[in-house]
This record gives structure tokens, sequence and C-alpha cells, in this order.
């Protein structure tokens, strides 16, 4: 058996590495940067030693990294690349064009928290700032999950359908630096998996003199189609992306096992539950041995993975929740000004408000974990209480992690 | 984990310092585990910013069946391997100790700081990386010893298993580790409990 097959223990970042290379990737560009920094180097490694068979490319910096992508991608390659925090922002004019150019490119984010001060920890606030971008994002919650998304990540980018760039994160260091066994599939299950890259490009770009097409051009606000109606692709694509996604999670289920619930969200014990948390990353999956701890006392909780965060699980989210009682949402992310502070309760609360099924649900806002700040199980059991205090109370419990509206689980309070 | 919530996999705590061999440990200790057939194990290197001689921590978490789903650092550690003595100083990291302690040190290393844990082991690792020449830039490198000690201590894996992980992770180096951890195994002794 090859050494890129069957149980063995990795740590995340190599997990991305291994996928990369399962995935048959043509072109990688690289730059380093803490905690993805082992993404890339082991694909170098990779090359270095005849294992892997791509073009693997040392840029001056993140932004070179995503127009060598852009590049590559254009002329019809399979293309990854790694980073993390300050790296992404670095990158991101760039990523906005790779989205708008509707390239297929995957990308995993080891995810750390923002400057300043300087941090390297787990954090979902370096993707946060690209969420409007167009990419399709995922947040994941296991070494085994890093691997399999990748594989996942071209098959539905790649769909004519979609053409949307892929962004998969997960927590720096908690996840990135941490090892765990996994399982790697066969190489020939893996390759009729994944879609045929097609010979001559994608569709809506590859170059022949027989075909003349323009690139990247200016177009005036009132040309027809224009600017516009590009826009609102990317948004039709996006939505067009959920039934997609859904598809590839059961297909990849069939065929190798593992199950990431629908693919947009993953349920734990939601069913019957009256009392529902939302959660993401591998804090989602320490959640779910508190609901077994909670249920064990008697209590009626569930918790709910949001994994896809673009396109936003809307209709996943309120068919899940629809019968609780009320719902907290925990974020390891903040979004500045919103109404809570925290990206996903604040688009959990939008997306809900508009259902009649779900408009008069109360949602709990916590944000916690920032910059990589250990959460503890007993500090998760913690939020189940407080969500169903607030339940009976039929009020906010006022406590000194509460401001405003929000609970910042294991913060001290600030005037 | 917590008092009231199930626990149901060996929890180890490595102290050491940067540049001494305590992070590979953590992350060997998983191996060797798996080697012998536990189901899941997870290590937990507390990186960041580390500087040699600075105190580092790390973790390993094994589980004969469950997974493991709780990444959060470890609280009260089942066993304790303490890469150098002199941490024993450091308030914070002696009062920390629980359960049973391997620590290398020579025999005359005064330990009432850690009178509170259930159980003391001493072996001497670093003479033993001396003398097998086990060095990187002179820093003497002590994780495969720690954890040679550390299969005699626990039982969980064999040498024959040891020598098989390290063979495939070091090369040639794999035998020289071997031996060394090995002595370790067979010298480390309790003191107390």
């Amino acid at each position: 058996m090859s050494e890129f097959e069957g149980k063995r223990l990795v740590k995340g970042n190599f997990a991305a590495s291994y996928a990369a290379r399962a995935a048959n990737v043509q072109v990688v560009t690289a730059f380093p940067i803490t905690p993805q920094t082992l993404v890339v180097e082991k694909i170098s490694e990779l090359v270095d030693s005849g294992k892997m068979n791509c073009e693997f490319v040392r840029m001056e910096s993140e932004h070179s990294v995503m127009a060598g992508l852009i590049g590559a991608s254009y002329a019809g390659a399979r293309t990854f690349s790694a980073t993390s925090g300050q790296g992404l922002l670095y990158m991101a004019e760039p990523v906005h064009w790779a989205a708008g150019t509707r390239l297929p490119i995957v990308m995993t984010i080891a995810s750390r928290g923002i400057a300043p001060p300087w941090n390297i920890w787990a954090d979902f606030s370096d993707i946060v700032t690209q969420r409007d971008s167009g990419w399709l994002m995922a947040l994941l919650s296991g070494h085994q999950e890093i691997y399999d998304s990748v594989l996942m990540a071209y098959k539905i980018s790649e769909n004519p359908d979609v053409m949307l760039p892929y962004m998969l994160a997960y927590g720096g260091f908690i996840l990135s630096h941490t090892s765990k066994p996994i399982h790697m599939p066969k190489q020939s299950l893996i390759d009729e998996f994944l879609p045929k890259i097609p010979k001559l490009g994608w569709d809506h770009v590859f170059l022949d003199p027989d075909r003349p097409i323009m690139h990247g051009n200016l177009i005036m606000p009132n040309t027809t189609p224009g600017y516009q109606e590009f826009r609102m692709k990317i948004q039709l694509a996006q939505l067009k992306a959920k039934p997609i996604i859904r598809e590839v999670a059961k297909e990849f289920k069939e065929t190798f096992g593992r199950d990431y619930g629908n693919g947009m969200v993953q349920e734990y014990k939601c069913k019957d539950a009256e009392f529902i948390m939302i959660n993401c990353g591998i804090l989602a999956k320490q959640m779910e041995n508190v609901v077994d701890f909670m249920r064990s006392l008697g209590h009626k909780v569930g918790m709910l993975r949001l994994r896809t965060y673009r396109p936003f699980p809307t209709e996943d989210i309120i068919d899940a929740v629809k019968h609780a009682k009320i719902i907290g949402v925990v974020d390891r992310a903040t979004a500045f000004g919103s109404p809570t502070g925290g990206p996903i309760s604040s688009e959990t609360m939008a997306a809900l408000h508009n259902d009649p099924q779900t408009k008069d649900l109360r949602v709990i806002p916590f944000i916690n974990g920032i910059g990589g700040r250990d959460v503890v199980t007993q500090q998760q059991k913690r939020q189940f209480e407080i969500l169903m205090e607030c339940y009976d109370k039929g009020e906010l419990v006022k406590n000194e992690e509460l401001m405003s509206t929000t609970y910042w689980t294991g913060a001290m309070g600030v005037k | 984990m917590t008092a009231n919530l199930e626990k149901d996999f060996t929890e180890v705590t490595f102290h050491g310092r940067g540049g001494q061999g305590a992070i590979t440990a953590s992350n060997l200790l998983c191996a060797f585990a798996f080697e012998e057939g536990y189901n899941d194990v997870l290590d937990i290197p507390k990186i960041g910013a580390e500087r040699r001689g600075a105190p580092i921590q790390a973790f390993s978490k094994l589980s004969k069946e469950k997974e493991i789903k709780d990444f959060c650092a470890i609280k009260s550690a089942d066993y304790t391997l303490v890469f150098d003595f002199t941490l024993l100083d450091i308030p914070s990291v002696a009062t920390s100790l629980k359960g049973t302690v391997i620590i290398n040190a020579p025999d005359f290393v005064d330990l009432d700081c850690i009178a509170h844990v259930k159980a003391i082991w001493l072996v001497d690792a670093t003479n033993i990386a001396i003398n097998n020449n086990l060095m990187i830039s002179g820093y003497p490198i002590l994780n495969t010893l720690m954890l040679g000690a550390y299969a005699k201590v626990t039982g969980q894996y064999t040498l024959e298993t040891m020598k098989k992980v390290l063979n495939q992770r070091f090369g040639s180096r794999g035998e020289q580790n071997y031996i060394a951890a090995k002595e370790a195994f067979e010298s480390v002794k309790k003191v107390r409990g």
C-alpha cells in the first residue's frame, strides 16, 4: 500500500497537502504564512521527491499567489494554494478577481486572528473579511474533513453551474498543527469521484483562435448585458451551488462512507431538541460531547453545525431549528458593528426572520475562542445553560460575559 | 475536560524547554499508540512563537475506542512527562502536576514541591542521550528516551512498536534512538507512590 492510502496519523495541514495531491492538482503557487506554511511545505517536498506531479511556483507575496493561480486557472489547470490571516488580507484584491472571473480555484485557510495585536491562533475573522467576495466557503471541524473537503470542493467548484472558487477554513494550530488518524482512500476511487479536467480548459474562458473572446475588460455601466448582470450571475451561481453541495456530500458518503450531514449543515441530535445551538469548526465537534452530557441530565438539547458558510444555508437552518423553543448561535469570529458582533449570529437572525416558521424564534448570540482562546467543555455546557435560562426568564440573563445582547464566553467584561 | 463530563481516554502532558523535543514527543507518543492499535489519538502542541530554552507544553490524548472530540488543553493529566527538572521551580508547573509524573532528573533532585502527585518516576535521560550521542547542535534530544520510560511506566505500547515507528520515522537514526529509548525503559525507576 502506498504511503498515501489507508489509515495514517497526520497533521491537519498535511491532510490538506495530501488531498491536493490526491486531487491531481496541476499548479500550486505558494507563499509561507503561519499557521498554513506546512501545507505548501509538504507539497514542495512531495513535488521535489517526485511523489507529486504538479507545477510548484514560489511567489513573492500572497497577492502574487492568487494572481498566479488565476493565470493558471485561466489556462485550464486545476489549482491549489493555502494561506492564513494577514496573508488572506494581502491577497484580497485577486481573491475577488478569482470569483468575478469564475475560476474553480481551491484554497485551504488555516484561520487565524487578525492583527493588531499579533495573533496566529484559531479565529475565522480572516475569512469573514472575504465573505462577500463570491467564493464558496466551508468551515471544517476535523482532520478527516479537511482531506475529504478538498476532494468535494473540486467537484463542486468545477461544476459548470457553479464555477466559483472555494475556500476551506479550519482553525489555526487547533487543527493545522495537531495530528489525528485519517483515512485516505484508494487513488482509483478518488479519480473516479473527481470530474475530468476539460482538455481545452474551462468552458467560459478557454482561449481558442476560432472562438475569440475578451478577458477582464472595462464595461460601461449601461452596457447590457454588462457589469450588473455579471454580478447577478455570481449570486445565481451561489444559489445554484446549494443543491450541488448537497448532492456531492451525498455522493461522497455513498462512495467513501463518510457523513458530512447534507453538506450545508450537519445535525447532532436536533430532531427532537427544544434548545439548539448553532456552532462551527472544531468547537462544534467538541460540543457533541456536551450535547451527550446535557441529554444524560434529561435536557432536550441539540447542535447544528454550520458547515457551509457561503452560500449561507438559510433553508437548511430553518428546517433544522423550526421546532426549537429558542436557539443559540456561537461565533468564533468578530463582525464589528454588526447587530450582534458575530457574523454567523447576525446572519442567522436575518435568515430566520423572513420565514413564517421561524420569524418569532429567539436567537441568543455567543462569541468565543477569539484568537484561539481555549474553550473547554464546561464553558460550552454553560452556554446551553444560559440559553435555557434565557428561555425560562423570557429575557437575557445578566452576567459578566454579556455585552449589549451578546455573550462573550470566557471573556472578562470590558469598560 | 471537566469532572462531570465523562472522560474515556488517557491524557498526557509534556513539560519541556524549546529544543528538547517535547513537541515531537507528543506526536511520537500518538504514533506509538496508533501503531499499537489505539483507535483515535490526538496530539496538541501548544505552539505559537517558541524560543529555545523557554518552557513549553504539549499534550497527547489516547483513546482505545471512542473518537476524541475534545480539543481543549489538558488540565488534569493522567501522566506528565517533565523533560527538565528545573521546570519544577516554576510554581505554576509544579502545582499543576497531577497523576503519575515521569521526570528527567538525576537521583538527588528535590521532589518536595510535587509531594501531592500520585506517583513519581525518575529517569536520567540527559545522560543517556549524551552517552548515545543523541545530540543536535550540542543539545541532548530527549523525546524518544522519555517515551521509552513512559512505555515502562504505562505498558501502553511495546519496545517493538517503538522500534518499528522510529525506523519508519527516522531512517538510519531510528536504531540509535531505539537503543537509547530501551536504556531509558530499563533504567526508569519509581521513587514515590
